[in-house]
């Protein structure tokens, strides 16, 4: 039986000379031969990705250095494992790594950053605390913003105002003294509210249009007011400030991680614990209570939250994520004593004047 | 074995018997006899690399970034196999499993520094100067010194994966010294006003240089840093004109004045675009690797028409898909608006939105595909090719004496580096 024969330039891989050689494919014995070269064909691969489609430039899968380059492409169909692929070199290493890097990241994102986030937010002086809100509440405003090009306004109608200030003021009178407050209403129909570092309480548009009765936004008011004075916004966004860089870290910049880097940075975003709802759920009961409202206002508030659940848009993230909404309900009307008498918040006139807070 | 060509033994010996085995013209006969100087040559076309580039662009975009990897590695298999030196391409043997593992290990090193340290940053300026300024700002500058040290370790693991003639390139270990001596340089250019630039440009190259093998022998910088001081003459002018239209500008002559800019301007970038390639072409010349010496031939005037022109075509390759997404963007707010109004009875109204968010998301990432591969093709390969087709050897007879060196494992591969360029954007 004949054997294809062609010239070939060998690379023995230990000097820089190269052999101008006749390389022979010896069917027989399944290799390919020439002058110092005695390669099984089923050893032999091609070097992929070549720019020029001229050349054939081959190489064997048990050594690493050694090159053949042959002037055409003819031999190519004739070697079986052309394009099988080359055992790469320690492959239980990259899971040793991969595990190490997440298990690093989880450790930085889920424990370190959140405890020391936790010491820190203490520490933090009032000035610095309100500057963070105040960044961060900018951050929001503009990523809020649909088209993209400016801020989601407050809402800013004087008579609105007073109507907020007097139920803040009512508030504020059953709170012990030094924690400031600064109360702003987003023109956004979101269902939503949320406390930022500094004494930022924050309402959406949309949930003082859902809102029954004064008393419930009051309930949710008194609600962000316990994760002010419980510095739960602080914590927050001193672990986003440690985490979301992490996360950018992992995935990348390119295209494809800039969207899994923003639905990290929700689900990072999304809910305080559970405790700190139920905490600031049992500082806002005392709370109404102290002020003569009354505390199951609040469940009046969870309850329409539930109703409108059904429409996934924009509805309190914290607190309808949390299973457990039935026993907060549960919870809210029975911190109202039974003998209790409620002192009304605002008159009708108020009330309107609030819901019209946005013009 | 079944689909064997007919004869492709006639084929092949005819062709060892009609190839004239001194064409020189021909790249592909890489036996040519050894004249002593070796020419350059880029067999790439960048039609196959714009497509390679868009189908490794898109499976990136599919796997969520974790193909980028492969996607890097394959395209320096096909720049480096197109460069050839005497006839031999280049070779690029990196393996994306190792950049992925060098990745993975920046990461356990990265994430502490980004997570702890931009926190305790963080707090600081907030606790301290009531603003988060200071805390962008110093975890900028704490990355500066890594990023050098990233871009030296970067270096060294492609030329440790990159082969010609079956030997391998190597780099010695030394990017701390790297980084602490790119950011004394940097330090004494900027105190200069720019005046020691070239020396910077000198220093950092050397050291580099002086570092790297080919096979078992090193590279040698020779000449000294004032040969790049002509580099310098077309920027000097550009300021020089610069000066002049400040003076224009202060004795009222504002026509004259905006001409002078303007043309200060355009010689600017003539200036670096000079800067860059002279300094490239001397610097090369004074390179010697044990008797075999380097040439490199390439025009300033070109590498700055091949950024114009390439920029120029790839924004107009961008320009359909873009205007398509601007076109759907005002769609859907249009369509948003409307139904707010209680207009949505409309008969488009009914379009499903995932519809019409999936098709935005998906325009946004092919705008991104088909830029990067427009600038693969249209830039990046142009100046490669440039370079690589003015690059020669002279004395190569000194070639033959060379051995093989040892593998350099380099477990941690550019880890850094590709953590960096993410990092950059903190």
């Amino acid at each position: 039986m004949t054997g294809f024969e062609t010239r070939a330039i060998h690379f023995d891989g230990q000097s820089a000379e190269p052999r101008d050689i006749r390389l022979q494919l010896d069917p027989a014995r399944r290799s390919l031969t020439g002058p110092g070269v005695n390669w099984p064909l089923d050893e032999v691969r091609e070097v992929p990705d070549q720019g020029g489609a001229d050349l054939l430039i081959l190489r064997r899968a048990d050594d690493a250095v050694q090159r053949l380059i042959l002037p055409d492409r003819s031999l190519a169909a004739q070697l079986p494992r052309r394009t099988a692929p080359v055992p790469a070199v320690q492959r239980r290493q990259i899971w040793i790594w991969a595990a190490a890097a997440v298990a690093s990241v989880a450790l930085i994102v889920f424990v370190l950053v959140p405890k020391m986030a936790d010491q820190l937010a203490v520490f933090i002086p009032p000035e610095g605390e309100r500057a963070l809100g105040e960044v961060t509440l900018s951050q929001i405003r503009s990523a809020l913003d649909e088209s993209g090009t400016q801020s989601v306004g407050f809402c800013t109608a004087p008579a609105g105002l007073a109507a907020l200030q007097r139920m803040e003021a009512r508030l504020a009178a059953a709170m012990p003294e030094g924690q400031p407050l600064s109360v702003h209403v987003l023109d956004h129909k979101m269902v939503n509210a949320f406390a930022l570092p500094g004494g930022y309480v924050v309402f959406f548009r949309g949930l003082i249009d859902e809102a029954g009765s004064p008393e419930e936004v009051a309930a949710v008011f008194a609600h962000e007011i316990g994760h002010v004075v419980s510095r739960d916004p602080t914590r927050h966004a001193l672990r986003s400030a440690g985490s979301i860089g992490v996360l950018g870290l992992v995935f990348g910049d390119f295209a494809g991680g800039a969207l899994v880097l923003f639905l990290a940075e929700r689900l990072i975003d999304a809910q305080y614990s559970q405790s700190a709802e139920a905490a600031a759920d049992a500082f806002a009961a005392d709370l109404l209570l102290a002020a003569g409202l009354p505390p199951d206002a609040l469940a009046e508030m969870f309850e329409r939250f539930r109703r409108l659940g059904g429409d996934d848009e924009g509805i309190m993230a914290h607190f309808m994520a949390h299973p457990r909404l039935g026993d907060r309900i549960a919870a809210a009307r029975t911190a109202t004593p039974p003998d209790f008498a409620a002192t009304p918040l605002l008159n009708d006139d108020e009330w309107r004047a609030l819901k019209a807070i946005c013009g | 074995m079944q689909d064997r060509p007919r004869n492709p033994w006639a084929r092949a010996s005819g062709t060892v018997e009609t190839a004239p085995a001194d064409e020189p013209v021909k790249p592909a006969d890489p036996s040519a006899p050894a004249q002593d100087t070796l020419q350059g040559a880029f067999v790439g076309r960048g039609r196959p690399l714009f497509w390679l580039a868009l189908r490794t662009g898109g499976l990136t975009v599919l796997t969520l970034g974790f193909y980028r990897f492969w996607m890097k590695t394959r395209l320096r298999r096909w720049y480096w196999s197109s460069i050839r030196i005497g006839g031999v391409p280049l070779e690029y043997v990196g393996d994306p499993l190792e950049k992925l593992l060098g990745f993975l290990f920046a990461v356990v090193i990265l994430a502490f520094y980004i997570g702890v340290v931009n926190l305790l940053l963080m707090f600081a300026s907030f606790a301290l100067l009531q603003g988060n300024v200071a805390a962008y700002l110093l975890s900028f500058v704490g990355v500066i010194p890594l990023w050098f040290y990233a871009q030296y370790r970067a270096r060294r693991y492609v030329l440790a994966r990159t082969r010609w003639r079956g030997l391998r390139f190597g780099l010695e270990p030394g990017a701390w010294g790297y980084a602490a001596r790119a950011l004394g340089h940097w330090l004494l250019t900027l105190l200069s006003l720019g005046l020691l630039w070239p020396r910077m440009t000198f220093k950092l190259e050397q050291y580099r240089t002086d570092r790297t093998f080919f096979g078992d022998r090193r590279l040698h910088q020779g000449g000294g840093w004032t040969m790049l001081f002509p580099a310098l003459k077309w920027i000097a002018l550009a300021l020089l004109l610069g000066l002049v239209a400040t003076g224009a500008l202060g004795s009222g002559a504002g026509g004259l004045s905006f001409l002078l800019f303007l043309l200060a301007g355009i010689l600017m970038l003539y200036g670096l675009a000079y800067y860059r390639v002279e300094t490239l072409v001397r610097l090369t010349a004074t390179k010697t690797l044990d008797g075999v010496g380097l040439r490199l031939a390439a025009s300033p005037r070109k590498v700055l028409r091949i950024h114009l022109v390439g920029y120029l075509l790839s924004g107009l390759g961008i320009a359909l898909p873009a205007s398509v997404l601007g076109a759907l963007f005002v769609f859907v707010q249009s369509a948003e608006t409307l139904a707010d109004m209680g207009l949505d009875s409309l008969p488009w109204a009914g379009l499903d939105r995932w519809v019409l968010v999936l098709l935005g998301v998906a325009l946004y990432f092919s705008i991104f595909l088909i830029w990067s591969a427009l600038t693969h093709a249209l830039i990046t390969m142009p100046l490669t090719r440039h370079y690589a087709q003015g690059l020669q050897l002279t004395g190569s007879g000194g070639l033959a004496a060379i051995r093989q060196r040892p593998r350099d494992e380099h477990i941690e591969a550019e880890g850094f580096a590709e953590a960096l360029d993410v990092g950059a954007s903190l």
